[in-house]
């Protein structure tokens, strides 16, 4: 059987499992515990010492400017400083916009924003690259600039990419029915604009690469990417040599939450690029101020929300318009403005839509990817307009979800038939019942009455989250697996190990299952473009997606294993278990050998014992230019209710207690599930409640520290209950599994909100809801601090 | 500058920069490679190490201030029988993500429940002021909790 969906099949409709679904702890645990897992500024203090050269990048201190010219000879007089390198010295294209072809490496006759790359200095140590850079004198001609995206959306006096006539850098677009229609039958309408905020991932590993040259003009460059292949394409396009001459390593990886998905291949190129031109090895790691300067952030956004509901408390039409601030390049923008209109909705069914989306360009840090990936700025729209409908048609909002809840046999809004797998409903039933939602709100609600001080709310909010790559966006699952004579496993693939368990433990949890060997056995060989491409670690897709190679070339093992067994023990070979490291007859356990013995046969007797895996995902036709048409292949959904207490004498909110509860198909370690769960509400209650980038009148980031860029700490978390597991299986997931890493993000801060405004009784339309903000909201303070 | 301290047992002897930060100290020359860069202004505690079994961030020490101190890091520790029990009590847990910030962590809450400051839950929330971006802190606190009470033998 070598046939993937068969494969899959097989494995979805298995009767019990060995390991999957279990709380199987990390392989890296003790290594992390231990400081033995090597980042990758730990491979520079291994063996480069005062033989490679640091790098320093020097750059934009204006947020629009023409280049005029680089003066850096007296950087270059500065002692042990190697070389200073700028745009003209790129060997090969200095392009690596990601949608667009709209953003250089090393910027190139002019910059687009504060921060951005415009020399790179290589130098013996760190201290006299820092020193040098001082002394690169770059001739600038101010531009008039733009930071506010609905002042660029009208401009064409100031464009910040002039060849494109406009500042729209990309429009998407639903049209489903007929909203005049729609709207006809609505017996409540609630219209609003939102505004979301940018979002520093800040994980705590910032970026870095360790560029090593080789013979042949080969480069192999560890760092801290999330898809190692797409970091070598960029950086054989930089060189302008063949990809196969470059290999990127992704070692363990400090946080990347969507991060080092965009900044990976840059920081790679920058490395890549210094030590290709000097013939030494070349180290770069951000200051966490250069960081947080430097790499996309997650959208900021301003939506224009209309969705009117029937007596029945039925949705009848949403118009809905997104603009995105997408800052100097397109990067991710058209593939996240894309994710953000086709879930305009929210998880529910509505009849007729319209959904309009811009990515405008401004002279700010550019947008990328981030845990969400333009879901969480409308869903919060979404969640919120369903609060106030609910609140107009005098229903419970649980009651007025579930009843326009996505469920199987639904069409989505770009008119997607749901198939199956549509666990949402059942979920929010149950998550509703854990928090005793209904009596909690009674509870609030007379609590607030008597209480003059403090108030409490409780809100309810659901994440809908498309898996892979969306509309007709090619995406496979690759992975190759091979069998030592010695019976251990070792797996080939280009995911990566960032925090979230995946591959290096959940891959290796997959083999177990396929082959019945104990963990111990197996190797994961993660973030390599020595592995096929397994595409990104992005999406929500290491395990689910990811996962599914390695379970194909497993299986394709154990089938052959099998036949083999099958003749040694000469009984049917749908009878032979793998288990415990043994392969045996079913009817009789003691009929087998031990995994290592059958293993030594297969090599004796000429039995191929490696395999790849690979499954491309069916996908359906989408039509662009009205939105409609197959969207993802299937989607995760969450539900949040939280509960929150509002001081309203200082306008502190603190979140007291999260219920979650996930249909994200077969969960295949729930503890990892769980931490995943708990690390993204705790993000969120970030986004909500302090963090925020301030940015001055040039367009700087005011704020490019912990001190200034406020994320949450021990102190500030809820209690989160154990989630509710719905396992509505996916047909293509590796055990049915869909993705979970980014969902309790999504509808975080519409869960927070929902139950802030619900305590103080008023509408919220934006985040995050700092104490300032708050007590402006309750008139307590009234124009004294923008938010 | 000359400068002599002990690390991890090891008496250590260098001539540094004054100006050389600890951090750079231990992970440049010594090649202690727990002890993490995380912001080197002193906020997330990546870089902790005890300083004669204080926790303290190595980035804005500089190496000479700690001429005869004992510095330990959780290479340090392998083998200890709290350490072990933490690194238990973490794995079972889940309390590890990326990794990066695990070490400061164990580190803290090793002194905090060394010297007593740690015994319950409430305290481990008071006493960790180390950041993590991936775990929410919930298991984090909660391995925390059940190690100090094995040691301080407190319920919950």
């Amino acid at each position: 059987m070598e046939d993937p969906v068969k494969i899959l099949e097989k494995w979805i409709s298995a009767e019990s499992y060995i390991v999957v679904g279990k709380d199987i702890s990390r392989v890296d645990a003790l290594d992390k515990i231990f400081g033995r897992a090597m980042f990758t500024e730990d491979y520079f203090v291994d063996y480069m010492i005062g033989n490679a050269l640091f790098i320093k990048q020097v750059l934009s201190t204006y947020p629009h400017a023409k280049i005029k010219g680089i003066d850096y000879k007296k950087a270059l007089e500065v002692p042990g400083v190697v070389r200073v390198i700028t745009a003209h010295d790129i060997p090969g294209e200095n392009q690596v916009g990601y949608a667009i072809p709209d953003q250089p490496l090393l910027a190139e006759g002019k910059i687009r924003y504060p921060g951005e790359v415009i020399a790179l200095i290589a130098a013996v140590d760190f201290e006299k690259a820092f020193k040098a850079s001082e002394e690169v004198l770059v001739h600038y001609e101010p531009l008039p600039y733009v930071l506010d995206p609905l002042e660029a959306m009208r401009r064409n006096d100031i464009l910040v990419h002039d060849e494109r006539g406009s500042n729209i850098a990309f429009t998407t677009r639903v049209r489903k029915g007929n909203i005049e229609e729609g709207f006809s039958k609505a017996h409540v309408i609630v219209e609003n604009e939102y505004r979301l905020h940018h979002q520093e991932h800040a994980y705590l590993e910032t970026e870095a690469a360790l560029a090593i040259p080789e013979s042949e003009g080969r480069v192999t460059v560890i760092g801290t990417i999330q898809y190692p292949h797409l970091g070598q394409r960029i950086v054989s396009r930089v060189l302008g040599v063949p990809a196969s001459r470059v290999k990127i390593v992704a070692p363990y990886i400090g946080g990347g939450f969507g991060g080092k998905d965009d900044e990976g291949p840059l920081v790679c190129a920058k490395a890549a690029l210094v030590a290709y031109l000097t013939g030494k090895p070349a180290f770069l790691i951000y200051s966490r101020e250069d960081s947080i300067r430097i790499h996309p952030k997650r959208e900021a956004a301003i939506i224009r929300y209309k969705s009117g509901a029937d007596v029945n408390g039925k949705l009848t039409a949403i118009d809905v318009t997104i603009i995105h601030d997408t800052g100097a390049y397109a990067n991710r923008a058209p593939f996240i403005l894309w994710r953000a209109t086709m879930h305009a909705s929210g998880s529910y069914e509505v009849p007729h839509a319209k959904v309009d989306g811009y990515a405008v360009y401004t002279n700010k840090v550019y947008q990328g990817s981030f845990r969400g990936f333009g879901n969480l700025s409308i869903q919060f729209a979404a969640e919120r307009q369903m609060d106030l409908l609910a609140e107009r048609l005098g229903l419970d909002p649980v009651e007025f979800r579930l009843r326009n809840i996505l469920k199987e046999g639904s069409y989505t809004i770009t008119n997607q038939l749901l198939d199956h797998s549509v666990g949402v409903a059942e979920t929010l039933k149950k998550v509703a019942e854990n928090a005793d939602w209904w009596k909690k709100r009674e509870e609030y609600k007379k609590f607030n009455e008597a209480s003059q001080r403090f108030k409490r709310g409780i809100g309810v909010a659901i994440g809908w989250h498309g898996i892979s790559t969306s509309r007709a966006v090619p995406d496979w699952s690759n992975a190759y697996v091979k069998v030592e004579l010695d019976g251990s496993v070792v797996v080939y693939t280009g995911i990566v190990e960032m925090g979230q368990g995946s591959p290096v433990s959940s891959h290796a949890q997959i083999v177990a299952e396929a082959l019945g060997v104990p963990l111990e056995f197996i190797r994961v060989v993660q973030g390599s473009t020595e592995a096929p491409d397994s595409g990104a670690t992005h999406a929500s897709r290491g395990t689910g997606i990811g996962g599914i190679g390695v379970l194909v070339a497993a299986t394709k093992i154990r089938e052959r294993l099998t036949q083999l067994a099958s003749r040694i023990l000469n009984v049917d070979p749908g009878e032979i278990e793998f288990r415990d490291g043994r392969v045996y007859w079913r009817r009789n356990p003691e009929m087998g050998l031990s995994w290592r013995e059958l293993v030594r046969e297969a090599y004796a007797r000429g039995i191929e014992l490696s395999a790849t895996g690979y499954f491309f995902l069916p996908k359906g036709k989408f039509d662009d230019t009205i939105g409609q048409g197959f969207a993802y292949p299937a989607y995760s959904y969450i539900v949040l209710i939280a509960e929150v207490e509002v001081d309203t004498w200082t306008g502190d909110i603190r979140v007291l207690r999260v219920y979650p509860g996930l249909a994200a198909g077969k969960i295949i370690n729930p503890k990892q599930v769980e931490g995943q769960i708990e690390g993204a509400v705790v993000q969120a209650i970030g986004y909500t409640l302090m963090e925020k980038l301030y940015f001055d009148d040039k367009g700087n980031i005011v704020n490019t520290n912990f001190t200034d860029y406020v994320i949450p700490t021990a102190k500030d978390i809820p209690e989160i209950y154990k989630p509710v597991f719905v396992e509505d299986k996916y047909r293509y997931g590796a055990f049915g599994a869909k993705g979970v890493g980014e969902m309790a993000m999504i509808p975080g801060p519409a869960s927070i909100v929902n139950a802030v405004a619900f305590a103080l009784g008023v509408n919220i339309t934006f985040t995050p809801l700092t104490p300032w903000s708050v007590l402006e909201l309750i008139g307590v303070l009234k124009g004294r601090c923008s938010t | 500058m000359k400068v002599k301290f002990i690390l991890n047992g090891k008496p250590v002897e260098l001539d540094v920069d004054p100006r050389e930060t600890l951090i750079d100290t231990l992970r440049l020359r010594l090649k202690v490679k727990s002890v993490k860069r995380g912001c080197e202004r002193g906020e997330c505690g990546s870089c902790t190490v005890l300083i004669n079994g204080n926790p303290v961030v190595s980035c804005i020490l500089l190496t000479i201030q700690i001429n005869g101190a004992e510095i330990t890091t959780v290479e340090g520790l392998v083998g200890d029988i709290l350490l072990e029990k933490l690194a238990k009590n973490f794995i079972d847990n889940g309390a590890i993500q990326c990794g990066f910030c695990t070490p400061g962590i164990l580190l803290t809450a090793y002194a905090g429940i060394k010297q007593g400051k740690i015994k319950k839950s409430e305290d481990v929330k008071e006493y960790v002021n180390n950041l993590c971006r991936c775990t929410g802190y919930v298991k984090i606190i909660e391995a925390i909790a059940k190690t100090a009470n094995e040691v301080w033998g407190h319920e919950r």
